[in-house]
């Protein structure tokens, strides 16, 4: 009996796991009727000169683009974006010589564990070939080293912290304005533009809220403001009403928050309630997003944030936002900031992936690594859905951010 | 004459260690007394009416707290072994509750002079109740179902197996309610009159602190439901079997108590109180998310074992109690708000060296155990 309950059970599991597979689009490789004439090989074998050797993707195989994220745990949001849209990226990108390309999402847990897990998973495939991630800071230093020994490029939507680009990887690259600069211009913005000489700092203590407070800290000290209390909180809690309660003793003019939007719009919330009424709430790009607003509602009036510089209308950002609503039932930029970020990093990688990528005599698609990670270091005037064009360390966004508020339950942009 | 010597070795290692734990208790003591002294004394940064938000803010959360660590307490008691997936029952109770929010604000009822209001706004007292009913028991159910499919078939296996299956379990009920729900974070729509945030507004030190109207609700709520455990397990049938089945088993079903059902009560009751604990965190708190219950599920066993676990009203004293320290103690020990749990912890610890029981623990039989 038990046997046979187990059979059932197991043919249950095996049903409901092969309903939940989404169809691959299975790569169907017709045999090139025509003899294409192989772009003229090179004298030398590039894959013979290249550093780390060539991705040889075999018919009937897909090009794999890397997705290093969160996708469980409190950040989930992050990282179901991010596979949402690099998957209409991916879509998008249609294929090279006939072979497509194909996302390969990975969940990192945004930690550092995760990120060096995820990393050691994807580089064992010969043909993953670019990585658009990780996600958070603590998974790109952790992350790091095994992608540069693999050759892999990356490009990260949303790592901010200051260091990564500082350590001379060849490999990394990334799209999100930093965050020295970032914290340099919202100390700049309370001091001169909002004219408050009283603050209270709070951070999630996590790599990126604690060094963007540290930065907005010193250089509000700097200006010659007073910061009144620096503290760290307990992330994914519901209830910060004690820590600011003892902040409200001070009263600070604002209250500048490092860290993610969950905290942001518990502290927005609650600030009300212990004597922070005239307080400004005063977020950074981790707090900015729709999910702030919808749970804070009212509470978010006049609260300021950072966010990128929104991208012009352009034909493909309205392509993709029809795409992402049709596909997701959300809009972009709904579960997390960075939607636009990670099509963008997918678009530019597979574009040089077909930069660099040649058809050999024997049908396979060779990709020079080493080609691929100055190609990708090498990207100037991509015009996507933002524009950009990376330096010599990797950095692709030199813009600071744009400071937005909330008036009846929009973003405004301020400047 | 090489037995007592044995003995005595041992009677003298025990000791030593006993030094140490109570030298360690004591250092902490005069440490905690130090702190104090400095920030009352000395600083005195604080005033009456942040005193008294902090003093709200942790009674509010303790007595969540109290209502899940029953759970844990309860199953402890009758089954020696933790139910780790117990804040899980509370996060789904949460999103049932959260459910029945969303339904009632989407009927829209005519009143008499023609205004529009949601049934939630028109019938207030009516759809929390209802929200307090689908959510104890969809919690209960999940309970009993959890009892009977992750706990039952391991009955008879040595104590860590089934405390593996509860973490199992745990994991499970987090990820079907990731995949149900989505990850995104929702927001309890609280009916107009028990809008978050608003409350009596009491003035101390001519600043107005405000008594939350939900805080309120909670902590009443939670008295009454622990109130009517206590009487329950004291005074009915039921009760009755439960104690005997947390005292003897095997004795119990020669006595013609049915052992079986009793378990499934037992994770019945402390299901749907997890699951008030969660519509009340929903209430509150405003926040909801398949993450929810993890914090509040661990917090909820720290205080059943501050409390003395297997012991119920020592769950509820150990659920303020910690969700006091947790509000206070950083503030009243000048310690950064980050190390919260750190300062909650070590009290817990120091309470535990000299009362290795729990608070109001008692020392379980070698039997029993």
């Amino acid at each position: 009996m038990k046997v046979k309950y187990f059979v059932v059970f197991l043919l249950v599991f095996v049903l409901a796991l092969s309903a939940c597979t989404p169809e691959a689009e299975t790569p169907v490789e017709e045999p090139p009727a025509v003899e294409e004439p192989v772009a003229e090989e090179p004298a030398d074998d590039p894959c013979a000169q290249d550093a780390w050797g060539c991705a040889v993707i075999q018919p009937g195989q897909t090009i794999k683009i890397g997705m290093s994220s969160p996708m469980t745990g409190p950040y989930a949001d992050f990282g179901i974006d991010a596979q949402n849209s690099g998957l209409i990226g991916v879509a998008d990108a249609g294929d090279v010589e006939g072979f497509a390309f194909e996302l390969v999402a990975e969940d990192d847990e945004g930690g550092a564990e995760g990120g060096a897990a995820v990393a050691n998973k994807l580089v064992a495939d010969q043909t993953f070939v670019a990585l658009a991630g990780p996600l958070f800071s603590g998974a790109t230093a952790a992350a790091m080293p095994i992608y540069e020994a693999a050759g892999i490029p990356m490009m990260s939507p949303s790592a901010t912290a200051g260091f990564l680009t500082q350590e001379g990887s060849q490999v990394f690259n990334r799209l999100p304005f930093v965050d020295p600069i970032q914290g340099a211009a919202a100390a700049e913005f309370m001091f001169n533009t909002l004219g408050v000489r009283n603050i209270a700092v709070l951070h999630d203590g996590e790599d990126y809220g604690r060094g963007l407070a540290t930065i907005v800290r010193d250089e509000f000290t700097e200006l010659g403001g007073t910061v009144t209390a620096f503290e760290g909180i307990t992330p994914g809690e519901a209830d910060y009403t004690p820590i600011l309660s003892t902040i409200a003793t001070q009263s600070p003019e604002v209250v500048y928050f490092g860290g993610y939007n969950q905290e942001g719009a518990v502290i927005t919330n609650q600030m009300k309630a212990v004597g922070l009424e005239d307080a400004v709430f005063f977020g950074c790009d981790g707090t900015w997003g729709a999910d702030y607003l919808s749970q804070t509602g009212d509470n978010a009036e006049g609260s300021i944030h950072a966010n990128t510089r929104a991208p012009e209308e352009s034909e493909t950002k309205a392509a993709f936002d029809e795409a992402y609503l049709a596909a997701y039932g959300v809009g972009p930029v709904v579960l997390s900031p960075f939607s636009y970020n990670s099509y963008d990093a997918v678009t530019i990688l597979t574009n040089a992936v077909k930069a660099v990528a040649f058809l050999g005599e024997d049908g396979n698609l060779y990709i020079p690594r080493g080609a691929l990670v100055a190609e990708v270091r090498g990207t100037t005037g991509y015009v996507g859905i933002g524009s950009y064009s990376c330096d010599a360390i990797g950095e692709c966004n030199t813009e600071g951010p744009a400071f937005e508020t909330v008036v009846n339950g929009e973003w405004v942009v301020l400047d | 004459m090489k037995v007592l010597k044995k003995n005595d070795r041992r009677l003298k290692r025990s000791s030593v260690g006993k030094m140490i734990r109570n030298l360690f208790g004591v250092l902490a003591v005069l440490f905690i007394i130090w702190r104090l002294y400095l920030v009352f004394i000395v600083q005195n940064n604080y005033g009456p009416e942040t005193w008294t938000r902090l003093l709200i803010a942790g009674l509010v959360i303790g007595s969540v707290y109290a209502l899940i660590a029953i759970g844990y307490t309860l199953v402890y008691g009758i089954l020696f072994m933790i139910n780790f997936a117990h804040g899980e029952v509370m996060m789904l109770g949460s999103f049932a509750g959260f459910f029945v929010f969303e339904a009632t604000n989407a009927i829209n009822i005519t009143a008499a002079d023609g205004s529009v209001t949601s049934l939630t706004n028109a019938q207030p007292v009516l759809s929390i109740i209802l929200a307090f009913l689908v959510g104890m028991t969809f919690s209960a159910m999940v309970g009993f179902f959890l009892e009977k499919i992750a706990y039952r078939p391991l009955r008879k296996a040595p104590r860590l197996i089934p405390l593996i299956s509860a973490i199992g379990a745990s994991f499970a009920l987090q990820n079907a309610a990731l995949l149900l729900f989505s990850p995104q974070t929702r927001n309890y729509t609280n009916p107009e009159f028990l809008a978050r945030g608003a409350g009596w507004r009491i003035m101390i030190n001519e600043t107005a602190v405000i008594l939350p109207y939900t805080g309120v609700l909670t902590m009443v709520l939670s008295i009454l439901l622990m109130v009517g455990l206590l009487l329950m397990v004291k005074r009915t049938r039921l009760g009755k079997s439960m104690r005997a089945v947390a005292m003897d088993k095997d004795t119990a079903a020669l006595m013609g108590i049915d052992v079986n059902q009793t378990i499934s009560n037992t994770f019945i009751i402390s299901g749907a109180l997890a699951g008030a604990a969660g519509v009340m965190w929903g209430l509150h708190n405003g926040i909801l998310h398949y993450f929810v219950g993890f914090l509040p599920g661990i917090k909820a066993f720290t205080a059943a074992v501050l409390g003395g676990i297997g012991n119920v009203p020592g769950a509820m004293l150990g659920g303020m109690v910690l969700g006091l320290l947790e509000a206070i103690g950083p503030a009243a020990l000048d310690i950064s708000f980050q190390l919260k749990d750190v300062i909650a912890f070590v009290i817990m610890i120091v309470i535990l060296v000299f009362k290795p029981s729990g608070i109001l623990g008692e020392v379980l039989s070698e039997e029993k155990v």
